[in-house]
């Protein structure tokens, strides 16, 4: 036996799976399963308790199938990592979303984990918050009173990424004039984990950063922005050192939480590529 | 709740009673017999327990059997047609690109996965494709070379593509 034994349910709609969530005590979601069932499986090694119920949200059509028109994207939770990146609507702003999955583990895990367990697992290491916060992405849960609730992807990486909510479905919206980088450090070991993700985004005025968001991912912390870098930036002119004079201006305590001198230094290094390769988007900059 | 649960692998149905918590890969290998598919890491790291669900591969030790109740699940057990190797089968074989062999399955399903989506992938894509597939023995260069030629034939004989049109 690979699993504790537990209760299987399979509902077919989000307000049935939210009831049962807010009904079975001991209950787990699963979505793709790639975080929840090893999880599992590790709990039964360590003799811990494991839950009692498993709500699988796989049957539930409402969370399927990504949506693009000219002003928003809407993405249902229960899209996979390869539907992301085999999307071809997802253009301007969205690309970024392709940059990042591309990266996400190994084939058969994009094949299986989907976008909303990659941001409600709560495990602090995936890939997508910190593109959703730049992007200034809207989570929408469904809660046991079947009512929608909204909350910025900011608000909700701030609170932990708690929820006793459904994640029904992601809205971005479009913005063409938006430039986006993402850079992620990577683990170098058998398990496929980013230490830092970092998704900038800004707008080019004349010849300055404008509206700049920047928010990383540092694998022991929740995604969150720093905000010391983005007033740093905001209005500075484009010079070919400011990368390297960005270094000066960050809110080291978000980058560097329990990281050796070594990773300290990769980060700073990330960083200033990502910085770099910002300014090379911008129209009619030399390349 | 009913345990029954049917399952579609290899284009034969199986009715299997399943209290909820079992995962594809016990299914396979402890209910049905179907050791083709390997059981090594059990932590969705190795590849060695990958299957096509759907055509896609797919880890079968993270997989609940209930949730893919319904969908056409292809294992290695399912290439061949009688005596007839799955050309990745056979260029495996042709290109001694098999150690000690228990990858292989999993890497022969994920080139699968591949080659039907593309009979003519580079190296970077081939890489890519297989990233999810661990062989302790190292011998990758075999394979990337088996796979090669696994497209050429699959790509002059496109019946031999499609897991719904070889059924």
């Amino acid at each position: 036996m690979y699993l504790n034994p537990f209760t299987f349910h399979q509902p077919t709609t989000i307000s049935e799976a939210a009831r049962l969530l807010a009904n079975s005590p001991h209950s787990k979601l699963v979505a793709g399963g790639s975080f929840l069932i090893n999880n599992l499986k590790q709990l039964k090694r360590r003799g811990m308790k494991t839950p009692g119920h498993i709500i699988s949200l796989k049957n539930i059509i409402e969370l399927k199938g990504i949506a693009v028109d000219h002003q928003k994207l809407v993405i249902p939770s229960m899209t996979t990592i390869r539907e992301i990146l085999e999307c071809p609507s997802l253009d301007d702003n969205f690309r970024i979303l392709k940059n990042a999955a591309k990266n996400i583990a190994t084939t058969p895990i994009r094949n299986t984990a989907t976008i909303g367990g990659n941001l409600t697992c709560r495990y602090t290491w995936t890939e997508m918050p910190a593109v959703m916060i730049a992007l200034e992405a809207d989570f929408h849960f469904i809660g046991a009173d079947n009512h929608e609730h909204t909350l910025s992807a900011e608000n909700f990486f701030k609170n932990g990424a708690k929820t006793d909510k459904i994640l029904s479905h992601i809205t971005i919206l479009r913005d063409k004039n938006a430039a986006l980088v993402y850079a992620r450090v990577r683990r170098s070991g058998y398990v496929d984990i980013p230490l830092l993700s970092v998704c900038l985004k800004t707008a080019f005025e004349k010849n300055s950063l404008t509206k700049t968001c920047l928010a990383i991912n540092n694998s022991v912390e929740f995604a969150q922005r720093d905000t010391k870098l983005e007033n740093f930036l905001n209005q500075r002119p484009i010079f070919q050192e400011l990368p390297q004079e960005a270094l000066d201006h960050l809110h080291e305590a978000i980058y560097n939480t329990r990281a050796d001198d070594y990773k300290k230094y990769i980060f700073r290094v990330t960083l200033k590529n990502a910085l770099a390769e910002l300014i090379q988007k911008k129209p009619g900059i030399l390349k | 709740m009913n345990r029954q649960t049917t399952l579609t692998i290899n284009r034969k149905k199986y009715v299997v009673d399943l209290q909820g918590h079992e995962t594809l890969l016990e299914v396979l290998r402890d209910h049905l017999g179907l050791t083709g598919t390997k059981s090594s890491c059990d932590d969705a790291e190795c590849g060695a327990c990958t299957v096509h669900i759907n055509g896609h591969a797919m880890l079968s030790c993270i997989t609940l059997a209930r949730d893919v109740a319904g969908e056409e699940i292809t294992t290695i057990e399912g290439l061949a047609q009688g005596d007839d190797l799955h050309p990745i089968q056979q260029t495996f074989l042709d290109h001694g690109a098999v150690q000690c062999g228990f990858c292989i399955p999993g890497m022969i399903m994920s080139s699968k996965a591949l080659l039907d989506k593309n009979s003519k992938p580079s190296q970077e894509e081939m890489e890519y494709a297989l990233d999810g597939n661990i062989c302790r023995c190292a011998g990758y260069l075999k394979m990337f070379n088996a796979i090669r030629e696994a497209g050429k034939i699959m790509g002059a004989r496109p019946q031999a593509n499609s897991e719904k049109e070889t059924s």
